[in-house]
């Protein structure tokens, strides 16, 4: 499978290698060197012998061992006769890296036209050119330059993240370190000569790192063999994507109305519609569309109990899940009267239950048990803790995980970032737990869950 | 798939007719035919090309009836005076024909004008507007929503790739924000919303089999609380 050799490669050449800090090549070595890099990795470049202690080779064709992918990074008007040596040497996968080409206007165009022929009549792959390539967290590879110490790798997870633009690759990856979540698969892939996003969604949906797949989209590749791939893959993996470039003109020459109407975007949302996909509208709703989705399981259904210490809370999220068609169903009698005997009277029972600044840490544990873990009346928790009271302590991040995981059912908690509730924050979220920052937030992320439960007709 | 074969060959022979002549806009005629072999409802009508024949034919169609303008150049026949709706009687028809054959040359004087066409008229309902064009990207789309010539201002409609299912006609009509009023508000009966699911269906269809068929448009199509009937259509070939 020649889509495998780009995450995968067990021998990985790098056109244009030097020590030079100053070029990209060699912070795509160190990093892989860091990374811990099992495949190997062979320089190529006329005027060096060796590069970080590397033997470095004149061109392709000096290497005799069987190279599974070439990574180029060398000025765009060097790329075709590289791209010719390829042919001879036999290599299938190449990432073009640099810039200079239809980004730039019919100078570049010219050569990207070339590539695309050089990739079509020989059967070379390419990701790019004008991209960042791919990370793969399973395999410790990959070919963005952009030094470890400045842009977080994040942890190993089973999140797939494909994107047109580099720019919001780089911020993604830090965006998604900072929430905690687990990337398996990163892929930017530029002005798309060759691979592109349909192609990639066939891929992840048979890999098993990959659970959830984020897309930042500018433009389609194949808006049918997308439809088709993306029906396919999101019925068992989530998908989520940011349409970017929205204000298009309408369909060209359209006399009728509906053509008047239907902008692109209108096209676009439908066929997003069509193939199973989440979309969302920013790159904050994109990061907890995708934490959510990673971290907790669709919800079977939208009856939601909302627990809290601070009444407040309890009525915001309230009112946003009811404009979610989320149901805030009243705790059954049952339940409040089971409730009545751990608490004082003041303690409000009835959905959304608010505890007060009265309440501890235990007693987040004594509701989650009764209402949620030994009956199945609600199908999903927003948890909403607030820490600053003296009775509230980290210990409320063992409770309210512990009877997350018994209920099996999906729990969101949303506090607010003060200094140390962000270490509670971080808690949760290293045991799966997600935390939004809203009470918007908290909610839009849940209501993306129950809406899977929905879809995959849990 | 909604009609049968023999009827999608007579589409097609319809929209040949139309390429043959050098056309890529359907007359309101040969729109509505491709609308009524597709299984919509269209009023009863015919296209007259002297204000003789008008005559003549307006008494087989019966009054009240619609005079609308026949010509590949009305894109949005209201708005050039093309439609005069309410005429009783054959005098009415005689003096139309002129008057709406010369208004129009008045407003677009290179138009090619095929005649008028004929239709009966029939009692006012609410304007609903379905559609289907053909995407560069995705390929066949449909639309659903509010119609009427404010549709382009509210916007009030609903997207799908085509072809659609049942379930996916329906979600689209309880999609768009009009629709309390269609399924009965505030004492209103609800109109026969499964009729205009069907219609959708049947659009959806058409823009999907019909490769010729760049762009299909009802508008309006007029609901009722039992059935629907297309008093307007568009078609629009590659």
């Amino acid at each position: 499978m020649y889509i495998d050799k780009f995450f995968n490669p067990q021998s990985v050449a790098i056109i244009g290698a030097t020590e030079d800090p100053q070029n990209i090549t060699s912070t795509i070595i160190q990093n892989l060197f860091q990374m811990g890099f099992k495949g190997s990795v062979v320089p190529v470049n006329p005027h060096h012998d060796t590069v970080f202690g590397l033997k470095c080779y004149p061109s392709l064709s000096d290497i005799k061992e069987q190279i599974d992918l070439s990574v180029i990074a060398i000025s765009s008007s060097h790329v075709i006769e590289i791209l010719d040596q390829h042919i001879e040497s036999g290599i299938k996968n190449c990432i073009i890296i640099s810039g200079g080409f239809a980004e730039i206007g019919d100078k570049g165009e010219a050569i990207e036209e070339n590539i695309k022929r050089i990739s079509r009549e020989n059967g070379i792959r390419i990701i790019g050119p004008n991209c960042l390539g791919v990370l793969d967290n399973y395999s410790d590879f990959s070919t963005f330059f952009l030094p470890w110490s400045k842009v977080k790798r994040p942890s190993k997870g089973y999140l797939s993240i494909l994107s047109q633009s580099g720019s919001y690759s780089i911020s993604m990856l830090d965006m998604l370190s900072l929430e905690g979540i687990g990337v398996s698969k990163f892929v930017s892939y530029g002005n798309r000569a060759d691979v592109g996003e349909s192609e990639l969604i066939e891929y992840l949906t048979d890999d098993e790192s990959t659970k959830v797949i984020g897309i930042y989209m500018e433009s389609v590749d194949d808006g049918r063999r997308f439809i088709t791939a993306s029906s396919r893959c999101s019925r068992d993996k989530h998908m989520v994507v940011l349409k970017v470039g929205r204000e298009d003109s309408g369909v060209d020459a359209a006399r009728s109305h509906t053509g008047a109407i239907a902008g692109k975007y209108e096209v676009y949302k439908a066929a997003f519609k069509k193939s199973g996909i989440v979309e969302v509208d920013n790159l904050e709703e994109f990061i907890d569309a995708c934490k959510v989705l990673s971290m907790q399981k669709p919800a079977r259904g939208n009856r939601i109990l909302v627990l809290t210490n601070g009444g407040g809370f309890g009525v915001a999220v309230s009112d946003l899940c009811c404009a979610k068609d989320l149901d805030v169903a009243s705790t059954p009698s049952q339940i409040k009267e089971s409730l009545s005997n751990h608490f004082p009277e003041f303690f409000i029972l009835n959905n959304p239950i608010d505890l007060t600044g009265s309440s501890g840490d235990e007693d987040f544990g004594t509701v989650l048990q009764t209402a949620f873990v030994d009956n199945d009346y609600f199908d999903a928790a927003i948890v909403i803790p607030l820490m600053p009271p003296q009775t509230m302590t980290e210990r409320v991040v063992d409770i309210i995980s512990q009877s997350a995981d018994e209920s099996g059912k999906p729990v969101v908690v949303c506090t607010i970032s003060g200094e140390y509730t962000k270490k509670t924050k971080e808690q949760f979220e290293l045991k799966g737990i997600p935390v939004f920052p809203s009470p918007a937030r908290a909610v839009k992320a849940m209501s993306i869950l129950v809406d899977r439960g929905k879809a995959h007709g849990i | 798939m909604v009609y049968d074969a023999s009827r999608k060959r007579e589409i097609e022979i319809i929209v040949k007719k139309i390429s043959d002549s050098g056309r890529k806009i359907a007359l309101p005629d040969e729109s509505l035919d491709i609308v009524k072999l597709s299984g919509i409802d269209v009023p009863s009508q015919v296209l007259v090309k002297s204000p003789g024949e008008a005559v003549k034919k307006s008494a087989e169609i019966g009054f009240p009836l619609v005079m609308k303008i026949a010509s590949a150049e009305a894109i949005h026949k209201s708005e050039a005076g093309g439609v005069v709706l309410g005429i009783q009687g054959v005098q009415e028809v005689e003096e139309q024909y002129s008057k709406i054959t010369s208004d129009f040359k008045g407003e677009i004087p290179d138009a090619k004008i095929s005649g008028v066409l004929l239709q009966k008229q029939i009692p006012d309902a609410t304007h609903l507007i379905v559609g289907g064009l053909h995407d560069e990207q995705f390929g066949p789309v449909v639309m659903f929503g509010m119609g009427g010539v404010l549709v382009e201002l509210f916007k009030d409609v609903s997207f799908r790739i085509a072809p659609v299912t049942e379930l996916e006609s329906l979600e689209m009509i309880r999609e768009i924000k009009a629709y309390p009023a269609l399924s009965g508000y505030r004492g209103s009966k609800a109109l026969d919303i499964e009729q205009i699911a069907k219609s959708i269906i049947i659009i959806s269809d058409l823009i999907t089999n019909i490769s010729t068929i760049k762009e299909v448009e009802l508008n309006p199509l007029l609901a009722y609380e039992k059935n629907v009937m297309a008093v307007d259509a568009k078609v629009i070939l590659r």
